[in-house]
């Protein structure tokens, strides 16, 4: 009798603790900063974003180009190790995208990966980065999302492996691996290179690509942009340290010119799923360009130090 | 009987091998990749120009343009059916049409630049920019990346 109570205790505790760790956490009202969301300038933040590089719908199984890339019905199938990821409708209609959604919901989206029904989003939606975003930027963006057109239909959901599939289990995850501190840490007063961190690791996710994951899915910092595995597709993402063979050699100049112009030094074109990142980059400022080169040019040794090797050995 | 049997063999085998190597000459692959080898080596200087790195200059424009012109009319040529491979994508032979018509676009570009002939970088820019642009469009679609 006393042993059974004790057995149930323990199980309540596990069970309490479980769902503790594990529960969305999420921004409410009053954490929302007073702004008037700004539709002009949050088109900027949705090109650094690279929203329409997933979102956009694929045409006639291509991925979309031009004004195509403002119809964000979803459809793009990411096969990754974890699984087959099915990227959803992000439009403004009402039911099929996130026409309905509040500010709140949306900012929640975008910073703690908390759907409006309080599940956990997968981090293939790389919040784990926008979380970096100053939230007034991330409202912006709404506005300009909001004017986009309303697309009909509704991707099936993700087909994931165990242990992946449990959603619940992505609390634990991001208690792990979300975080809004920069990666980069610096005492550094330069504003063009501030404003290259806030780019490169908050909206534009270069890390989410360009940086090795762990076992579970979450990048390793250690090894920050310094080369990963192509999760979806065949051969490797470059290193874009300055200890990275593809930058090393590169000015600042050229790095700026390659994200406006998809050439590279020696006037090769841009390839692979960099093509339609490249073009989001041409969108930006000069100034905005100039601060991610900045930026990648900056990236100390301290954080190259595993990674370099790493990169030299399979590169 | 042995030895008329192995002739014949060793026979077969020489002929199988002239023919391979009458095959390994006539090597499209190789070709298109040295051609557009030289299509990037074209490329630099007027890339430069742009940029901002070197000074304009009329004549190297046009020899570049030159050299686009003579390729794009030859790519279409240098894609027969069992040539796959290299960094051709599969997409040149899934779609034809659509590799041709990325060709059309390119050679378009060329000579509306060639009967523009521009004498200054900011009378370039505007006819220039589709060449190259032309080039990221078709890699994007037609080339697979290697490493």
């Amino acid at each position: 009798m006393k042993k059974t109570s004790l057995l149930v205790g323990v199980v309540a505790a596990l069970v309490l603790t479980a769902t503790w760790l594990t529960s969305p956490n999420s921004l409410v009202q009053s954490d929302l900063p007073v702004h008037e969301p700004d539709a002009v300038a949050g088109e900027r933040i949705f090109w650094a974003a690279g929203c329409a590089s997933c979102h956009a719908t694929p045409v006639d199984g291509r991925r979309a180009k031009g004004e195509d890339k403002l119809r964000l019905g979803g459809g793009l199938q990411l096969d990754t190790p974890f699984g087959l990821f099915r990227v959803p409708n992000i439009s403004p209609h009402p039911s099929d995208g996130i026409g309905g959604w509040t500010m709140l919901e949306f900012v929640n989206a975008m910073q703690k990966g908390v759907s409006p029904s309080g599940r956990h989003y997968y981090p293939s939606f790389p919040y784990t980065s926008y979380a970096r975003m100053r939230t007034r930027d991330v409202m912006d963006l709404k506005a300009f999302v909001d004017g986009l057109p309303a697309i009909v239909g509704q991707p099936e959901d993700h087909d994931l492996k165990f242990p992946y599939s449990i959603r619940r289990g992505l609390g634990l995850w991001k208690r792990r691996y979300l975080a809004v501190d920069p990666v980069i840490e610096t005492t550094s007063a330069d504003s063009q290179l501030l404003a290259g961190r806030y780019l490169v690791e908050g909206a534009g996710h270069c890390g989410e690509c360009h940086t090795p994951r762990d076992i579970f899915g979450g990048l390793d910092t250690n090894r920050w942009l310094a080369g990963a595995p192509n999760l979806d597709g065949e051969g490797g993402v470059p290193d874009i340290t300055p200890a990275g063979k593809n930058v090393s050699a590169w000015s600042a100049e050229d790095i700026a010119y390659y994200l406006e112009s998809g050439f590279t030094p020696d006037f090769d074109t841009v390839g692979g799923t960099m093509v339609a990142v490249q073009e989001n980059m041409a969108k930006l400022t000069r100034e905005d360009r100039a601060a991610i080169a900045a930026y990648l040019k900056s990236i100390p040794a301290s954080k190259l130090r595993t990674g370099a090797a790493d990169s030299n050995d399979d590169s | 009987m042995t030895t008329s049997s192995s002739l014949r063999h060793l026979f077969l085998a020489l002929a199988i091998s002239a023919t391979s190597i009458a095959i390994a000459g006539d090597d499209p692959a190789r070709e298109r990749h040295e051609m557009m080898e030289g299509v990037r080596d074209a490329a630099k200087p007027v890339g430069a120009m742009l940029k901002g790195e070197k000074e304009f200059d009329a004549d190297t424009l046009q020899r570049s343009l030159a050299t686009f012109a003579k390729a794009s009319e030859k790519l279409g040529d240098l894609v027969p059916e069992g040539s796959e491979g290299g960094e051709a994508a599969p997409a040149i032979w899934e779609d034809p049409d659509g590799f041709a018509a990325a060709i059309q676009e390119w050679s378009d570009a060329i000579s509306a630049a060639v009967d523009a002939n521009p004498q200054s970088l900011d009378a370039a820019k505007p006819v220039v920019g589709p060449v190259f642009g032309a080039c990221k469009n078709c890699h994007d679609s037609y080339r697979i990346e290697e490493d």
